[in-house]
């Protein structure tokens, strides 16, 4: 297994597409991060003038409104550890390299299995660099006081982390259950950037601001940071209140609340961090399983 | 565990693609120390029968060892069999060197291996460039290369001589009967028997799917039957004569000639003097191994005839055994286009020249004699992990 291991790294590793890649993804996480902490500074200053907000009490300077902007960057750059997946095995298939590779490989389920992990791994690199990106773009664009704390900012990325390996499998086994590199892309770009994404506003209206949407695969994915930033914000807005006398509030504000959040951070009608990773697990075991088994069973002719 | 013996086997191979039956019960085996022609013409199914004795196609019915296992129980199968297919693929950005490391570390060898095989073929000097740049015949040596990363005991090699130059083919040759003859096992395909005429012992010949012939080049050449054209002043006068002596293998040609297959022109000169027949000219025709070939296998995208196959016209080929219990339907036909005879009044037997190289290639075979089945011994001083040329890392 180490040594089939060691090959897909060298396949990744002597082509460009690695790099290629992993360049754009670090400069949208930086843009995005930057332009919506810039966004969600700039609302938060006028906010804080506004009479109506001060006579609420609510100190909405010291609120980690940039959070939005770690979940948002996060979550758009998220679609180039998909695309690096969806050609990993895509590409071998349309290029016929699969036929040297199951060749020289001990079993096509050995193959198939030192394949994901290394996709796998490759996936958490290309979390890292977006984590690296959309933390320096908030840097950036946002002022010091709407920062989150150093857990928050943490469980934010790590969210985003585990959503990328998801999606880098999640695209691969599309990649194996369709075989065209082309097919897949077009597939996995129109659904993540268009379909997807107007997709859940429509469900989510349609159903009376329900959770259908987070049962999608795009809405998951994009529910596990959008609900951990929503979760904390909600959290630090209510820890505040508290220290300044007032109540707790009732569950359905709370649930209210985290639901405009989600929707600000994109993942309308999310779950919890939990709950929509298990559902996100479940589409990529899904697409991932019945890939490799199409893989299984293939005639390479 | 695979016997090591370097024996292939092929029993009863079937594959359906939906309707489309590619290969039909095929059955013959391949013997270490021999190089085995498998040929028909396009379509017959070869790429189909060696993609299932690779494991890349599942068969429909029937089996294929190589070393007495079935292909995915090899362990790592690239060091035992290592093969060159058609379509076979390389990243058109990735360098040779790099896609030897490639598949060298999915076999667990050392970088060393990688930059021995490239100079084994001729592509010492492309070794950095790109796959994408190759010519076709730089690619069939790359694969070739990629197949001998593992020092493999069986070759098995689909139309290896597609894009090689005349040079390149003469060293294929070479390389393959160098090969064979340490031992090893070779199964090459080509829809040209004269591509691989010299480089083969034993040859397994199949049409639409089904096998028409299997046994020695030599036997099949034994069957070549020469016949006698002979230009007689009064030919039904020649014909009657003939017949009356017990000669019955005669047919009339278009041009007003006689054939006769079962006499030689000595008999028939003697026949036509005993009789007082005017001869104005006689020569001795024979069929060679190519038109045989086309003979076997010309069948393929006829119409079916009246015929039904069984003994071929004329005793030009022993049909393989097995398929004659259950190849009911196959018809067969004499080709219509082609005169399967050609005028060769001066030349020798073929079979009289065995084997011989008449390439003028004669460089010598830049294969380096290998130690027969045992495996690859790695290099103890390589280490791939400090083999990196490419700059680019590669063991991360």
């Amino acid at each position: 297994m180490g040594n089939m291991i060691t090959a897909e790294f060298r396949k990744i590793l002597t082509t460009r597409l690695w790099w290629a890649l992993l360049i754009p993804a670090f400069i949208m996480a930086l843009g995005v991060a930057w332009i919506w902490s810039a966004i969600t500074t700039g609302i938060s200053n006028d906010l804080v003038d506004e009479e109506l907000i001060q006579q609420f009490d609510v100190p909405v300077d010291e609120i980690s409104w940039s959070v939005i902007a770690l979940v948002r960057g996060m979550n758009l750059a998220s679609i180039f550890p998909m695309v690096f997946g969806a050609l990993g095995l895509a590409s071998e298939l349309h290029r016929k390299t699969i036929t040297t590779s199951f060749l020289t490989a001990s079993s096509r389920p050995g193959l198939l299995a030192a394949k994901s992990i290394t996709y796998a791994l490759w996936g958490l690199i290309y979390g890292l660099i977006i984590a690296a990106g959309v933390s320096l773009g908030t840097l950036i664009g946002s002022d010091r006081n709407y920062l989150p704390d150093a857990k928050q900012w943490f469980l934010i990325l790590l969210a985003g982390l585990f959503m990328c390996v998801l999606w880098t499998i999640f695209a691969l086994g599309v990649g194996a259950l369709i075989g065209s590199p082309v097919g897949t892309l077009v597939i996995l770009l129109i659904y993540t950037l268009i379909v997807g994404p107007l997709g859940e506003i429509a469900l989510f209206t349609t159903t009376g601001g329900s959770h259908a949407p987070g049962f999608m695969p795009n809405g998951s994915a994009n529910g596990m940071t959008g609900s951990t930033a929503s979760v904390l914000l909600f959290d630090q807005i209510q820890a505040l209140i508290l220290d300044r006398g007032g109540q707790v509030v009732d569950d359905d504000v709370r649930e209210g609340f985290q639901q405009f959040i989600s929707v600000v951070a994109g993942a309308h009608g999310a779950f919890s961090l939990w709950l929509s990773g298990l559902i996100f697990l479940a589409w990529t075991g899904i697409f991932y399983v019945t890939g490799m088994l199409r893989n299984q069973a293939r005639d390479i002719t | 565990m695979h016997d090591g013996s370097g024996r292939i086997v092929v029993s009863n191979l079937t594959k359906s693609f939906g309707q489309v039956a590619a290969v039909q019960n095929l059955s013959f085996h391949v013997e270490p120390g021999s190089v085995t022609g498998f040929l028909g013409p396009n379509g017959a199914g070869k790429t189909t029968t060696l993609r299932m004795l690779l494991g890349l196609v599942r068969p429909t019915a029937g089996y294929s060892t190589i070393n007495g296992q079935p292909f995915e129980k090899l362990g790592n199968p690239g060091r035992v069999v290592g093969a060159v297919l058609e379509a076979q693929g390389f990243h058109p950005s990735r360098s040779a060197l790099n896609h030897l490391r490639v598949y060298a570390a999915a076999m667990g060898l050392p970088d060393q291996r990688a930059h021995e095989v490239v100079q084994l073929v001729g592509l010492g000097g492309a070794a950095n460039r790109a796959a994408g740049g190759f010519s076709l015949g730089m690619k069939q040596r790359l694969a070739l290369a990629t197949a001998l990363l593992g020092d493999p005991q069986v070759l098995v090699l689909d139309e290896p001589a597609n894009g090689l130059d005349p040079e390149g083919i003469a060293w294929l040759r070479t390389f393959l009967r160098a090969f064979a003859s340490s031992g090893r096992t070779v199964l090459i395909s080509s829809h040209l028997l004269a591509e691989v005429e010299q480089t083969i012992d034993q040859v397994v010949i199949i049409s639409r799917g089904q096998t028409m012939f299997y046994g020695m080049l030599d036997d099949l050449r034994k069957q070549q039957q020469s016949r006698v054209i002979v230009q007689p002043a009064d030919p039904s006068a020649l014909v009657a004569a003939l017949q009356a002596e017990g000669i019955t293998g005669i047919q009339p040609t278009p041009d007003g000639k006689v054939a006769v297959v079962d006499a030689t022109i000595q008999q028939i000169g003697d026949i036509a003097a005993k009789a007082g027949l005017a001869i104005y000219g006689v020569q001795e025709e024979k069929a060679d191994l190519e038109q045989l070939f086309f003979r076997l296998t010309s069948g393929q995208y006829a119409a079916p005839g009246a015929q039904m196959y069984g003994q071929p016209q004329g005793g030009y080929a022993m049909p393989y055994q097995q398929h004659q219990q259950q190849s009911g339907g196959f018809q067969y036909q004499q080709p219509i286009a082609q005169q399967p005879y050609q005028q060769q009044p001066h030349q020798p037997p073929v079979a009289q020249q065995p084997y011989q190289q008449t390439s003028p290639y004669q460089a010598p075979s830049p294969y380096q004699q290998p130690a027969p089945p045992s495996p690859y011994q790695p290099d103890p001083t390589a280490n791939p992990t400090h083999n990196d040329t490419t700059g680019q890392g590669g063991n991360a």
